[in-house]
């Protein structure tokens, strides 16, 4: 089971981007999302459900109605794990300098 | 393919120095590997078409393993910029997938990488890094501005 995958298969959709940076704001039922979409309501409830599966969606059930908000913890999951990658060349870069300070030496 | 990483640095140095730090083996061994490892091999092959095989070897606390990587150049502008494809290998230079070399499975893959030089002064390089990958939305959720708003929900919904 590789759940980062499945989050990155998530995010690589611009729909489901767009999802996210919408309920990014604030929680928000199937239908005002769908709403916001030309897409029919299948598609975008499609595209909810791919999110909810790996977790960058959460539900929560207020009433009568469903609402999906963000989980901040498994965006940062993500942001994280890209930023090892930055943080391995930040320190190649850092290595780079003090060669170029130790070749005017020589 | 999107902008996954992207680094820039202005050395104190002329775009020729910089420039040697990709075509000259002994200083492509000082900086490949990360704090603590080191890089035993680098065999450059500084040529359109070519592919330099680059190891970094995980200091003996952490286990020693080596992990080989291949760039193949695909574009190389004397001074102003290298792009290549690097992917993980094994030692003979034969590409990997990730898992077969004990690296979890989303460790990207078929990463292009352009480097590009910019003369800022005399003895003043800037230096630019990106690596494009397939899941490059990441740097689209930076874009986008995402993690404020995860701050701003994570406000909203905590409270």
């Amino acid at each position: 089971m590789n759940f980062r995958r499945d989050v990155f298969q998530a995010i690589s959709d611009p729909t489901r981007r767009a999802i996210l940076s919408l309920i990014a704001v604030g929680a928000m039922t199937p239908n005002a999302i769908a709403g916001r979409f030309n897409s029919s309501r299948q598609t975008i409830s499609k595209h909810i459900q791919i999110l909810t599966e790996c977790e960058l969606l959460k539900q929560e059930q207020s009433g009568r109605e469903i609402y999906y908000h963000l989980n901040p913890e498994k965006v940062k999951e993500v942001s994280d794990w890209a930023e090892q990658f930055r943080e391995l060349w930040e320190g190649r870069l850092h290595h780079m300098d003090k060669i170029l300070k130790s070749m005017k030496k020589d | 393919m999107a902008e996954f990483v992207k680094v820039s640095k202005l050395f104190d140095a002329a775009v020729e120095e910089v420039w040697k730090l990709w075509t000259e083996p002994e200083y492509v061994m000082q900086w490949w590997g990360p704090d603590k490892f080191t890089c035993p091999v680098a065999e450059i092959h500084f040529k359109e078409g070519s592919t330099s095989l680059v190891c970094m070897k995980a200091p003996d606390a952490f286990g020693g393993a080596s992990h080989y990587s291949i760039w193949k150049y695909t574009k190389i502008v004397p001074l102003e910029s290298i792009e290549f494809i690097q992917n993980l290998a094994d030692e003979k230079g034969n590409k990997k997938k990730p898992t077969d070399v004990g690296m979890p499975a989303d460790f990207p893959e078929d990463v292009r990488t352009l480097v590009t030089f910019k003369r800022v002064g005399e003895d003043k390089t800037e230096m630019t890094v990106t690596e494009f990958a397939h899941f490059g939305q990441m740097s689209h959720f930076a874009q986008l501005g995402l993690e404020q708003s995860v701050g701003k929900a994570a406000a909203v919904f905590g409270s």
